[in-house]
């Protein structure tokens, strides 16, 4: 079974999100901040993981450069989710942090739940 | 026989029975003549005598051509003065006279009949502009007696607001304490002086041209208009109204000033608030945005149809209300200025390409064909990328969003000579022509039976003409309902 972390510091999100997946049957680790989500990684080593932007304590951003700069877990895929306040330049905002930060994916919040799945599957197989 | 007034006629002739003739004519109408045999000696009459010269017969054969100078002369110097011309046959030497300020011209081979005429008609002329120069010397002082009425300043002055009154031609005449305050004007400095050197501004200048000439247009321009204008380091809120004599006639403009610079930042704190709860609403909208997708899904336990319905009905709603929070933050950043945030030189195919596939993605979805034309001498960019990228997917995803399936969108981006053209061609519904001045106004959404189901904020549009105007480019609409509708957008390539 494919192990997927989620970090969002929105427990209601990370919820219904982790139902969602487990429902396609992944195993679904949750962390609710930067510093836990990069200590759940460490730990888990997990095949995927999802990483909210806007975070207390660590934001994404930071957790995705730490990630990518490990030798061991940089090829672990990131993908980033954002609802930072960039509403015009949603895709644009979100695509040039992607590039900065080298994560696999980037979706924008809020993002329906078909295209959350197309998205994780397309990393994991 | 009708009794005509007399009239000051000056006969510029050297052609000495051409001016006998010419003299006997005009004396047998009654009018007081005097002659001159050239340019110099007409000159001096005219300058001896300046209020016994009214009309002047000038031919245009006098020496040194004379004529054309002295015609130029006079009008810079006597503008009330009304100059005939006479030639042989009024050929160019006429129509050169008439440029340089002749009323017209007379052939020297007239009927006394058709040189009565000639002269009623010039006579005629010669009143209308002396009546239009005392209305004006009027309409001048008319203006100014208020500033010597003291009970009259002491409320002006009492007015908590700014007040500056010009006359018809915008020089300030009057102004009260509150507008000194406000501009720093001083009687020196203001008085006399046009109102767009007084205030810096060219766009109060043009209220007050509006004011002034709104009443020869029957419709008054400003009804309900009170612009909010920056005046140095002032936001203040104008009105401007013409001042009208007793006939109607407008003499001058009076404006009133309301200083707002401690309003606008009680606007900034509202609409900092508003981007406040737009922010906070978003991120519990996407997080029940998803859970009614789980609970969907049936990954919460089995629902039943009527279940179904009703959460299929509230996600709807949530997707609406996500989309109306977006587009109110888009509008922020745009009213805030932050539309051009970093200005940086775009390969503007590359940008258009990094859309295209989300725009390819979402017209398969609807079933419409959209294809892509982007020429090869597309010239960079200077803008912001984000704003421009907004431009693509506003204006091809509302495409794709009024165009029917089976229809098609063409997105082509070329070079227009300095200009960059992006255009997007779809044969949607199309815009009712009453609508089509209307699309870029914020909130602003065709109602049609047509549009009812497709969901908006209507502030795309009017996010896109913010970005392209902040880029000094424009956008232009054509449509046809049931056709298509085409919009391009041109930014200078040369910024």
């Amino acid at each position: 079974m494919k192990k997927v972390l989620l970090v969002d510091d929105d427990v209601d999100f990370c919820e219904a999100v982790a139902l969602l997946l487990e429902s396609k049957a992944y195993e679904v680790i949750l962390a609710h901040d930067g510093k836990e989500g990069l200590e759940k990684v460490r730990a888990e080593k997990p095949d995927l993981v999802i990483l909210d932007v806007m975070m207390p304590e660590m934001n994404g951003y930071d957790v995705c450069v730490v990630l990518k700069a490990d030798p061991e877990l940089k090829k672990i895929p990131v993908v980033l989710l954002t609802a930072v306040d960039q509403a015009i330049f949603r895709t644009a905002y979100t695509q040039h942090m992607g590039l900065m930060t080298e994560a696999e994916d980037y979706i924008a919040k809020p993002v329906e739940s078909e295209e959350l799945v197309k998205r994780v599957e397309a990393l994991l197989s | 026989m009708l009794i005509k007034p007399s009239i000051n006629m000056l006969v510029a002739e050297n052609d000495i029975a051409m001016m006998q003739k010419c003299r006997e004519l005009l004396l047998n109408d009654g009018h007081r003549v005097r002659t001159a045999e050239s340019v110099e000696e007409a000159l001096v009459i005219i300058q001896r005598h300046p209020a016994e010269v009214d009309i002047m017969l000038l031919s245009l054969d006098l020496p040194k051509e004379g004529g054309l100078t002295l015609i130029e002369t006079l009008q810079k110097a006597r503008p009330e003065l009304l100059i005939m011309a006479m030639s042989e046959d009024c050929g160019e030497e006429a129509i050169e006279a008439m440029h340089a300020g002749a009323y017209g011209c007379i052939r020297k081979t007239f009927t006394p009949e058709r040189f009565g005429m000639k002269m009623d008609r010039a006579i005629e002329a010669f009143r209308l502009r002396r009546q239009l120069g005392i209305l004006t010397r009027q309409r001048q002082a008319a203006l100014t007696k208020v500033s010597h009425d003291e009970n009259l300043l002491a409320i002006l002055h009492s007015l908590s607001d700014g007040l500056v009154v010009t006359d018809w031609q915008t020089n300030v005449v009057l102004f009260n304490e509150e507008a000194a305050r406000l501009f720093g004007l001083t009687e020196e400095k203001a008085i006399g002086s046009p109102v767009s050197v007084c205030l810096e501004s060219d766009e109060l200048l043009s209220l007050f041209v509006r004011a002034i000439k709104s009443d020869t247009a029957l419709v008054t321009l400003m009804a309900g208009e009170e612009p909010v204008v920056k005046v140095g380091d002032k936001t203040v809120r104008v009105h401007v109204d013409p001042v009208k004599n007793a006939a109607g006639t407008a003499i001058g403009a009076v404006s009133l000033f309301h200083d707002v610079t401690g309003v606008s930042a009680m606007d900034k704190l509202r609409d900092d608030f508003l981007s406040m709860v737009s922010h906070e609403l978003k991120a519990p909208l996407s997080s029940l945005l998803m859970q009614i997708s789980v609970v969907l899904d049936g990954l919460a336990g089995e629902l039943t149809p009527k279940q179904d319905d009703l959460l299929s009905k509230a996600k709807e709603k949530t997707k609406g209300m996500i989309t109306l929070v977006n587009d109110i933050l888009d509008y922020r950043r745009l009213q805030e200025g932050k539309s051009i945030q970093k200005i940086e030189n775009l390969d503007m195919a590359d940008v258009l390409e990094r859309t295209a596939d989300l725009m390819r993605l979402s017209a398969e979805e609807k079933g419409v064909e959209i294809t892509f034309d982007v020429a090869d001498d597309v010239p960079a960019f200077n803008g912001d990328r984000g704003g421009v990228q907004a431009i693509f997917v506003n204006l091809i995803s509302n495409a794709i969003k009024y165009t029917p399936k089976g229809g098609r969108v063409k997105v082509s981006l070329r070079k227009k000579g300095k200009d960059i053209r992006f255009k997007v061609v779809d044969t949607g519904i199309g815009i009712p022509s009453q609508d089509l001045s209307r699309v870029f106004e914020k909130f602003y959404r065709i109602k049609t039976d047509e549009t009812k189901s497709i969901s908006g904020s209507g502030l795309g549009l009017s996010i896109v003409k913010g970005i392209v105007e902040a880029h000094n480019g424009f956008v232009h609409l054509e449509s046809e309902v049931g056709k298509g509708t085409t919009f391009v957008v041109s930014l200078p390539s040369e910024a």
